[in-house]
């Protein structure tokens, strides 16, 4: 009797250790990869507030450039891409159709639809083609 | 971090539970043994009517719409929008998420609003059916409570103060792969969070096991075939 428990101390000893061990083994969870803006240390808005709000700040923008025709500059969709491009192999600035698209490395991950680039072009500078659609 | 492992703890605390409780109720019901023909009539005969007649009692509430319109009605909106919702938040457990989630993300953003009608008109009769009020227990109240309050927070998120979703996703799929990543610390998604892990806890000893249970109703999955097959089960075996 005793040496049962003693044997069953042991395995549930052993399952400890094995599952401790094979932790660090597993893959790592998939986060995404959210590339470094290309100049300028600072947003905008501060960093935690863009990641949770920055589709209220187009959406405000939007509105007041389209409804009431005040075009500023701070927090247009144009002004993101000054810093927030990602290149290619070619050194030229991927469109978003390229996952590596610095919208669309979150926005695939979160399942979030992006409605800008229907219209605007998504990358700086602009370019002739329209209707970048995913 | 120390609210990442916090959090993380309770929800693997809380998903074993959940398993463990739900599969052990299981259990029990597959066990218990239904000693008598007791189909309701007009009944299928055969077992491909009775798969068919549970399809239509799980999908659409047959019994239910047979029975009482207005708690239907408020019922199945319930669940449908329940399970629009559900389906939407599967995005945060699948990389890459499937098409059909992403396709469903602005429907299951409005179904909360169609969920907590619902919920509000199960609620309201309680209250205002005499007769519903009478065999109301403080339970009954409570699950209500705790659903709207999940609705309610889960819109906080989406519509007053937003989260980092993408952090959030990145703290569920650590969960997943073993891999702790932090946890956003927005007042909505706590409270959010912490209702969702009572709610896993006290799942499987509530009445919400009516999700497994609707399956072992005797009245609803037996065969009518009383003359061609003799019946016996539990005591009627012996």
């Amino acid at each position: 009797m005793k040496e049962s428990r003693h044997t069953r101390q042991g395995f549930w000893a052993a399952a400890l250790i094995f599952a401790l061990f094979s932790l660090p083994v597993m893959a790592g969870a998939p986060v995404p990869d959210i590339p470094e803006a290309v100049k300028g240390d600072q947003c905008v808005e501060e960093t935690g507030f863009m990641r949770k709000n920055h589709m209220e700040l187009l959406l405000h923008q939007r509105d007041e450039t389209m409804h009431r025709g005040i075009r500023t500059k701070k927090h247009s969709l144009k002004n993101c891409f000054t810093c927030h491009v990602v290149k290619d192999a070619g050194g030229q600035p991927v469109t978003v159709k390229s996952p590596k698209h610095f919208c669309r490395e979150c926005h695939d991950y979160a399942a979030v639809q992006i409605d800008c680039f229907q219209c605007h072009t998504s990358v700086p500078g602009g370019h002739k083609t329209t209707g970048e659609k995913l | 971090m120390m609210l990442s492992v916090i959090y993380a703890i309770l929800f693997y605390a809380a998903t074993l539970l959940l398993i463990v409780g739900v599969g052990r109720k299981i259990a029990i019901y597959a066990r218990t043994p239904a000693p008598l023909k007791i189909p309701t009539t007009p009944a299928p005969i055969t077992k491909a009517g009775v798969v068919w007649r549970m399809t239509k009692e799980v999908t659409v509430f047959q019994s239910l719409f047979k029975s009482n319109k207005w708690t239907w009605l408020f019922g199945w909106v319930f669940h449908v929008a329940l399970a629009l919702v559900l389906l939407r938040h599967l995005r945060y457990f699948q990389e890459p998420v499937w098409t059909v989630v992403a396709l469903i993300q602005p429907f299951g953003k409005y179904a909360a609003f169609a969920m907590l009608a619902g919920l509000a008109g199960l609620w309201a009769r309680r209250f205002l059916v005499d007769r519903v009020r009478y065999i109301t227990n403080l339970s009954d109240h409570l699950m209500l409570a705790l659903l709207v309050a999940i609705g309610i927070s889960g819109l906080g998120i989406k519509f007053v103060s937003h989260t980092d979703i993408v952090s959030l996703k990145a703290f569920v799929q650590g969960l997943m792969y073993f891999d702790l990543q932090p946890l956003p610390s927005d007042g909505f998604l706590l409270v959010h969070l912490t209702l969702v892990l009572i709610l896993m806890v006290v799942f499987p000893i509530s009445k919400l096991l009516h999700v497994p249970g609707l399956f072992f109703m005797p009245t609803r999955n037996q065969v009518d075939n009383p003359r061609e097959v003799r019946h016996t089960a539990g005591w009627t075996a012996e």
